[in-house]
């Protein structure tokens, strides 16, 4: 049967040809959400540009026919970052994989958005570097999409986020026009703000990263990974305590609780982790050899004298391999666990881990939900889950308010709704907690000085009533804003 | 010209509602003279915001006011074995609104990454806060890293949250006297890929040649095989971040590529400090000498504007990419729109 092609379509196959333009609704459904699976909707199109003259000629035709449009990487934002419904328009970078430069020299790379984020250290790893941010998706996900959500992952407790890493980027303005943010080596001073710092995290709505340079990092002389089973969940974390307050700085510092041991060692992800263990502590270090033999038999002594069941250490790459697969299979092991998982993303102070995880388990208990912890312990950085049917109203709604407690929780003790998976369509409704309605029209301020419009990924990030209001004249916003509740102060 | 010091955050918000004109915001003032005049009708002193508000070793985090001068905060930190891990000296406002030092080596930790977040006041007087005390933390725009190379023009900070990093075990200097430009410029390179560089690191170019300085930091054993493995003679602290005019000169201040150093020394005549980072100072004999270093740069990567000389041409330099500077332009407008801050 023929089907009448909308004007807009046809422009945008003219612009990139048929089958780089999706828009009949069968084919849309991969993009109808993100890791977040809780929201759904499908969007007008998706359009697979590979070059940044097509992403700017696509954008331009966007914004002047004013329709809204989303950048999207591998879709694993676990937020509804990329999710786009409606009149909406998908421009999925995937086909942008092309590492465009390596500098062996001044160490970086100048990568397309689209390269996932293992391949760039598969390219290099021959010249003994690495890319350092890695997500526990990183291979699938996207530097593009680790740009726009400032992803984290294990590492990032040495070595930081992915904006401790982000030189550059040439952007695709939400209007068509070009802007070169930072380069090679770094933002100019002492006369240059940094953009490079700005955009990165701004979830998709600042515009579009077409080329994005990144640092790399020498591989390290030596690695050494250590696991320790705990019988109660404070001595894990007393142990990080212990080791942080000594002044060691491990590469990776994580936590599972006994339920996500549980399910680990149920699944193809079996890393050997003893089912009796209330708490396992895995440790990297990395250095220099004769630093990191130094720092693990300190790590060892503080994990004894807080009652490590055992110690294990891996002896080789493969031995390596193993003691991590739980830790990055903790996710998929869960996924046997119920229909739908509710990936929670919350911050909290190290010093109040323990505390943190007692109101979590409580709150879990009182809603009646399947909850499991792990976390980066290094950074008080929190992944409570929560398995549940989605099918069932009353399970998803008891999910979606213990996740709700559970990040109040978070800020009441000083810490953030969100430490690495963004705020997205998700946290829409957690970010009053952090932030008064002012704190977030000035950043709704900052938003229209990229997307005046309002077009570039829309409803995310901010809630909609600041971009919306921020369009307005901002005076007279404040006045309205402020003659509301104040929150989070 | 008339100077307010307010001595608290509501002070501050209190002083700028009552619309008093043209400001510059200004910390200890050790910055003043490397930034263009702007015609501030009022001079507001943040060195009375000057409290360590917070202090969490456990966390290695803290909060501090703008107005706190780094070398107080660096004795708050010795005795809980921290320290704020970036070079700079003056008022903690002052260090990151001006970034004019940062991180002293290749991948070290740059005032971004040490910039948790911030409660500020814009220029209306209107409080608003960005980012977080905890070391992690996504939600919202990162605004208050817009403090970084401010120059105080769009907010006034009145807290600073700040990342803390253990304090090293032992620290070494080195220094290597004596070589020409090409030798320089490899060593600097060849250290500076290091896995683990150096902490600090200078190229060092005057009338007499190029020194190379550093200092190794971490635990003793690694200072110390260091040292040996790389043949580097230990050598007294090097402790200067920027370059004095020479009567009638200018200093540009900028960044380029480790690898195009070589290159750019061989072009550009005059004494030349660069850390490992990529940051540059050049000091040039006079104001042509200066616009035809800024016509070279572009050539090797390099940006650079100038910092010292006269007060009005300070702040001219490279040209800056036209959408990045749309968007500093916007920036401006959107955050002080009566561009109260100058």
């Amino acid at each position: 049967m023929l089907r009448r092609v909308p004007p807009l379509e046809r422009d945008l196959v003219r612009l990139l040809g048929a089958p780089r333009v999706l828009s009949q609704p069968d084919a849309l459904l991969a993009w109808e959400c993100d890791g977040f699976t809780v929201h759904r909707s499908r969007p007008r199109a998706v359009v697979l540009p590979e070059t940044t003259a097509e992403v700017q000629a696509v954008v331009r035709l966007l914004h002047a026919a004013r329709v809204p449009f989303v950048p999207r990487g591998a879709g694993t934002c676990l937020s509804g970052g990329p999710t786009a419904g409606g009149e909406t328009v998908v421009l999925d970078l995937a086909r942008m994989r092309r590492v465009l430069q390596i500098s062996t020299a001044d160490l970086f790379a100048v990568v397309q958005p689209g390269v996932v984020n293992l391949d760039l250290t598969a390219a290099v790893r021959h010249l003994g570097l690495h890319y350092a941010p890695d997500p526990s998706s990183q291979s699938v996900c996207t530097i593009g999409g680790n740009l726009a959500e400032n992803s984290g992952g294990p590492h990032c407790f040495k070595y930081g986020m992915t904006t401790d890493h982000v030189l550059g980027a040439l952007v695709v303005l939400p209007d068509g026009e070009l802007a070169r943010l930072g380069g090679p080596a770094g933002t100019r001073p002492p006369h240059g703000l940094d953009l490079p710092g700005l955009f990165c995290g701004s979830e998709g709505t600042f515009g579009i990263a077409t080329e994005i340079t990144v640092r790399l990092c020498r591989d390290p002389q030596s690695v050494r990974t250590l696991l320790f089973p705990f019988a109660a969940m404070r001595d894990a974390c007393r142990t990080v305590s212990d080791i942080v307050g000594a002044g060691v700085v491990p590469a990776a510092l994580e936590i599972l609780d006994q339920a996500t041991i549980r399910a680990v060692e149920a699944s193809v992800y079996r890393a050997g982790y003893p089912l009796e263990a209330k708490a396992v502590l895995l440790v990297e270090l990395d250095g220099p050899t004769e630093v990191t033999a130094e720092e693990a038999a300190e790590v060892r002594a503080f994990a004894q004298q807080n009652g490590a069941l055992r110690i294990e250490e891996a002896t080789d790459a493969a031995e390596r391999a193993r003691l991590w697969k739980g830790r990055k299979g903790a996710f998929g092991a869960m996924g046997r666990l119920a229909t739908d998982l509710y990936v929670l993303d919350g911050v909290v102070p190290r010093t109040r881990l323990e505390e943190a995880l007692e109101r979590i388990t409580a709150i879990g208990a009182r809603h009646g939900v399947v909850l499991n912890n792990v976390f980066h312990a290094g950074d008080g950085n929190l992944h409570p889950n929560i398995s549940f049917d989605g099918r069932d109203p009353d399970a998803t709604a008891r999910t979606i308010a213990a996740g709700h407690e559970i990040l109040r929780v978070c800020v009441e003790l000083g810490g953030s709704i969100t430490g690495e998976h963004g705020v997205g369509s998700e946290k829409l409704d957690h970010i009053g907690m952090m932030f008064t309605a002012t704190d977030l029209a000035v950043m709704a301020r900052v938003r229209a000085v990229f997307d005046r419009d309002g077009l570039c990924n829309p409803g995310k990030a901010l809630p909609q009533r600041a971009a919306c209001a921020e369009v307005a004249k901002w005076p007279q916003m404040v006045a309205r804003v402020l003659g509301e509740p104040e929150a989070g102060r | 010209m008339t100077e307010l010091a307010p001595r608290t955050p509501a002070e501050l918000t209190e002083l700028l509602r009552a619309r008093p004109g043209r400001v510059r915001l200004v910390g200890g003032g050790s910055r003043q003279d490397r930034l263009p005049p702007r015609g501030a009708a009022v001079v507001v002193s943040l060195r009375g915001l000057d409290g360590i508000e917070r202090l969490e070793p456990g966390d290695q985090t803290c909060t501090v006011g703008p107005g706190l001068p780094r070398a107080e905060l660096d004795a708050a930190l010795h005795p809980v074995g921290l320290e704020l891990p970036c070079g700079g000296d003056g008022t903690l406002g002052g260090l990151f609104a001006h970034d004019p030092v940062g991180a002293m080596t290749a991948g070290g930790s740059s005032p971004r990454s040490l910039l948790l977040g911030l409660d500020g006041v814009l220029a209306d007087g209107t409080p608003w806060k960005s980012g977080a005390r905890v070391v992690k933390s996504v939600a919202g725009f990162d605004v208050h890293k817009l403090l970084v190379g401010s120059n105080g023009r769009l907010f006034a900070a009145v807290r600073l949250h700040l990342r803390l990093r253990p304090r090293p075990r032992a620290e070494a200097w080195f220094r290597l006297d004596g070589l020409d430009v090409g030798a320089a410029a490899e060593r600097f390179l060849a250290l500076r890929s290091l896995a683990v560089p150096p902490r600090e690191l200078h190229l060092d170019r005057d009338a007499r040649g190029c020194a190379i300085v550093g200092r190794f930091t971490g635990r003793a054993t690694f200072v110390c095989e260091r040292l040996r493995a790389l043949a580097l003679p230990e050598a007294r602290p090097f402790a200067q971040l920027h370059l004095e005019p020479t009567p009638g000169g200018e200093v540009l201040a900028g960044i380029v590529l480790a690898s195009q150093v070589a290159a750019l020394l061989a072009a550009v005549p005059g004494r030349f400090l660069l850390r490992g980072d990529g940051r540059f100072e050049l000091a040039t004999a006079d104001a042509d000498a200066t616009d035809a270093a800024l016509l070279q740069l572009p050539r090797f990567g390099a940006e650079a504007c100038i910092v010292r000389g006269a007060p009005a041409r300070r702040g001219h330099g490279t040209p800056l990419d036209a959408g990045a500077r749309r968007l500093l332009e916007g920036l401006r407008q959107a955050l002080d729109p009566d561009g109260v801050f100058v």
